[in-house]
């Protein structure tokens, strides 16, 4: 009886350690079932400390000691698996045989089997897709029952003499059976319940995260405005429990939710130092009302005591700051503190991405009007020049330049289509011909080869015609003894349309005609835009020889109607 | 008025219709004879050096060499009255009016040519400061090598010379000739004056050699040796820091 309790409070003080234990970053990589060597290697070191701990602890009984080593192998096996248990196993038992005895070698023997027990358990379970079990105290505990019968019966059989062994096993055999299997049933629950409150405290923690992230998401990305901004403070107003939230931008409050909303009113022009300090510095300004105290610069009376500062961003700059309030008598809790930052970053891409989409809308919008006001006035008046001299001589080919020149303007004015055929984009670069080969007479000759198949195909609008124009203008006009322009249209064999535009001059700088370029560009981007990468537009130029355009498209058909 | 006091014009312009447009505008005042027309800025050049018209109605959008380029390779003495014509020039159009520059818009108006035609009778010469819309430097310069139009890097030009023949520009690879007068070239490229007759880059000067009676002669990279006259050697002597 004396054993027993003697061995209970040993179990005691191991169990302190494993309360000490769960207090170190160690638990949880140990706690984890993983297959992972280094984390298999920690469980091999902790719980051999143990084991051996548990032979140190252990009383000595007529040139034996009983002890509570037991736990440590059964348990590392449970963890780490049978290698890592026979290898707590092996260690304990070293260590117990190194300290003699006549039950030296039958302790080393049964320690090893305790820990390989311990770890084909962990098989056993791993394998059953069960491995909560293994922090299962009961279980824990059954296990550690079984593997100290073992122990009890290698004693029997191996240490000599029998007689002396039998009584040794009368006398401990019940209160180490009882002791180990307490006590490994009590040394898991302590690792579990520490685990169970980790986990559950992350889980709040990511359910609150989410929450927010989930209801708030998308609202930023219609623009920093006041009543987006309204929108996600009251979010986080709501789910934080803070005691009032605020959005500022870089010069007002754009929301305020919560305490003190009668005098912190949105619209209004940010009062507080420590905002600004915020946002110039770029800095998370806490004033947490004890240390720094915080005292609202509007009324003297406001109830608001302590408040976290945090700088939201676009990119790299600054655009406002998210600001979060605790009333006076309430401190700011370290799980909202760690929130708030969370949030913040959550917030700022936000606003990254809305200003960024704002942009790309923008961009094709006005990449359309660009192509539409990139009929150049130089053209047009041009083109009534060249009429005007015409109609002396021949009306009927005036008449049909003026044709020409409103086909060309009607199709340039059609804002509303972003894709059409290629026969209509076709009709746009023929109209736009008819203009420039009167202007230029000689000096512009043509070659247009098209494939009837093709003609049904549909590609967005102003693609074809702005290549041609490029090639006019800054191609052969620009050449004294002017030049040939050919526009190849052709169906290939897998299925898709060639399109080629080429002009003589041989005039063509990457990069450095800047209107050009970017009038090349925008093609470049709705081709890509429309059928992806390999539609994009293909350059080739021999200085003084040609310049190439291209580009390929799938063979798309267009029913009418 | 006569045909005989008409004033003499040259049409400049790379679009036939348009040259054939305002010629007959032209000739329907009576009051200008078109002497000939030119494609482009180069052949202009030749036409005014062989017509020395009154009044040149140039085209700036041209091939190679727009109108203004040429405004800027006109010989300062022999300058005709200059009437700039254009389809549209945003920008360009302030400074022709700053700088009063007559210009015409095209399709051109009949009653806005009169004005153009009132003004140049008065003989008002307003075109003082061609370097407010004209390049000051030239980067190019018009040559015509066999039977064809070349335009050289003005910092390709080793040395330039006139003679009875015409002006001659002297690469490391070739001789051209071309239509800009010594003086023009000295006034807008870096070429240096040496001589009456001679420019040189003074960066393809070889070697310098000091005659007897304040002459001295140049022995250029091309191998070509160019006299320095008494006149520029002082001066020379300083630019190169001897």
């Amino acid at each position: 009886m004396e054993l027993i309790l003697s061995l209970l409070q040993q179990m005691c003080v191991y169990l302190v350690l494993a309360y000490m234990l769960s207090k170190t970053p160690l638990f949880l990589p140990i706690l984890s079932i993983s297959s992972h060597r280094k984390h298999r290697y920690l469980v091999y070191v902790v719980f051999s400390s143990f084991c051996i701990l548990g032979t140190y602890f252990g009383l000595q009984i007529d040139d034996a000691i009983a002890n509570t080593r037991a736990i440590g192998a059964v348990i590392g096996g449970l963890l780490g698996g049978p290698v890592v248990g026979f290898a707590v196993g092996l260690t304990g038992g070293l260590h117990r045989y190194s300290l003699g005895g006549f039950t030296d070698v039958a302790c080393a023997i049964s320690t090893t089997l305790e820990g390989l027990i311990g770890g084909l358990m962990h098989v056993y379970y791993v394998r059953k897709n069960k491995s909560l079990d293994i922090f299962n105290p009961w279980k824990v505990g059954v296990i550690t029952f079984i593997a100290e019968l073992f122990q009890m019966a290698i004693l029997l059989t191996v240490a000599e003499p029998f007689e002396k062994s039998y009584a040794l096993v009368s006398a401990i055999a019940a209160p180490m059976v009882i002791a180990n299997s307490v006590g490994a049933a009590l040394f898991i629950s302590i690792l579990s319940d520490k685990k169970t409150i980790f986990e559950k405290y992350s889980a709040t923690f990511s359910r609150r995260a989410l929450t927010i992230a989930d209801r708030s998401v998308g609202v930023l990305t219609s623009g920093f405005t006041p009543v987006n901004a309204e929108k996600v403070a009251r979010i986080i107003y709501e789910e934080t429990n803070v005691g009032a939230v605020a959005i500022t931008d870089k010069e007002k409050i754009l929301a305020f939710i919560g305490t003190g909303a009668d005098h912190h009113l949105p619209n209004t022009p940010i009062s507080s130092s420590s905002t600004m300090e915020s946002l110039n510095n770029n800095k998370i300004v806490h004033l947490d009302g004890a240390e720094r105290p915080y005292q609202c610069t509007l009324n003297k009376n406001c109830p608001l005591g302590s408040v976290l500062i945090i700088p939201l961003h676009s990119g790299s700059e600054v655009v406002g700051t998210i600001k979060l309030y605790e009333p006076k008598r309430k401190f700011m809790s370290t799980v909202t503190l760690s929130m708030a930052e969370g949030i913040a970053q959550l917030l700022s891409s936000q606003i990254v991405y809305g200003a960024y989409q704002q942009q790309k809308d923008l961009l094709s919008q006005s990449e359309i009007k660009l192509l539409h006001a990139q009929v150049n006035p130089h053209f047009l008046f041009n083109a009534l020049n060249t009429i005007s001299a015409i109609i002396r001589r021949d009306p009927k080919r005036a008449r049909e330049l003026v044709l020409s020149l409103s086909r060309f303007f009607r199709i340039n004015l059609k804002q509303n289509t972003a894709v059409v055929t290629l026969k209509e984009e076709i009709n746009h670069v023929n109209a736009y011909l008819a203009i420039e080969k009167a202007r230029f007479a000689e000096r512009l000759q043509v070659a247009i080869k098209c494939d009837d198949a093709a003609m049904s195909a549909l590609l967005p609008s102003f693609t074809l015609q702005p290549l041609v124009e490029n090639a006019v203008k800054h191609g052969i006009s620009q050449r004294i003894e002017g030049g040939l322009l050919t526009l190849n249209v052709r169906c290939t064999p897998d299925n898709h349309i060639h399109i080629l535009v080429e002009d003589d001059a041989g005039l063509y700088k990457p990069q450095k005609e800047q209107h050009a370029g970017l009038g090349m560009d925008i093609v470049d981007k709705r081709l890509v835009h429309q059928f992806g990468q390999q539609s994009g537009l293909v350059i080739e130029y021999r200085t003084n020889q040609f310049t190439r355009m291209s580009f390929s498209i799938p063979h798309t058909y267009h029913h009418e109607g | 008025m006569t045909k005989n006091s008409a004033f003499r014009a040259l049409v400049i312009d790379d679009e036939p219709l348009a040259r054939e447009e305002l010629c007959q505008l032209l000739n329907e005042t009576n009051e200008v004879q078109v002497l000939a027309e030119a494609a482009n800025a180069i052949e202009g050049l030749t036409l005014v050096k062989q017509h020395c018209p009154d009044v040149i109605f140039l085209d700036i959008e041209m091939p190679q060499l727009s109108g203004l380029d040429m405004l800027a390779m006109l010989d300062l003495d022999t300058m005709p009255y200059v009437v700039l014509v254009t389809a549209f020039e945003q920008y360009a159009l302030q400074a022709f009016e700053d700088n009063a520059f007559d210009y015409l818009l095209k399709p051109v108006e009949p009653e806005r040519l009169n004005k153009t035609l009132t003004r140049l009778k008065k003989r008002t010469q307003p075109q003082t400061d061609i370097d407010a819309i004209a390049p000051t430097t030239l980067l190019h310069i018009p040559c015509v090598g066999h039977q064809r139009i070349l335009l050289l890097p003005e910092s390709d030009i080793h040395f330039a010379y006139s003679d009875v023949a015409g002006v001659h520009v002297k690469t490391l690879e070739q001789q051209a000739d071309t239509q800009l007068t010594l003086k023009t070239l000295e006034e807008r490229t870096a070429l240096v004056r040496c001589h009456r007759q001679y420019l040189v880059r003074l960066s393809c000067v070889a070697e310098v050699k000091l005659l007897d009676n304040g002459l001295a002669t140049l022995l250029m990279k091309t191998g070509d040796s160019v006299p320095v006259s008494r006149r520029y050697l002082k001066k020379l002597k300083a630019l190169l820091e001897l």
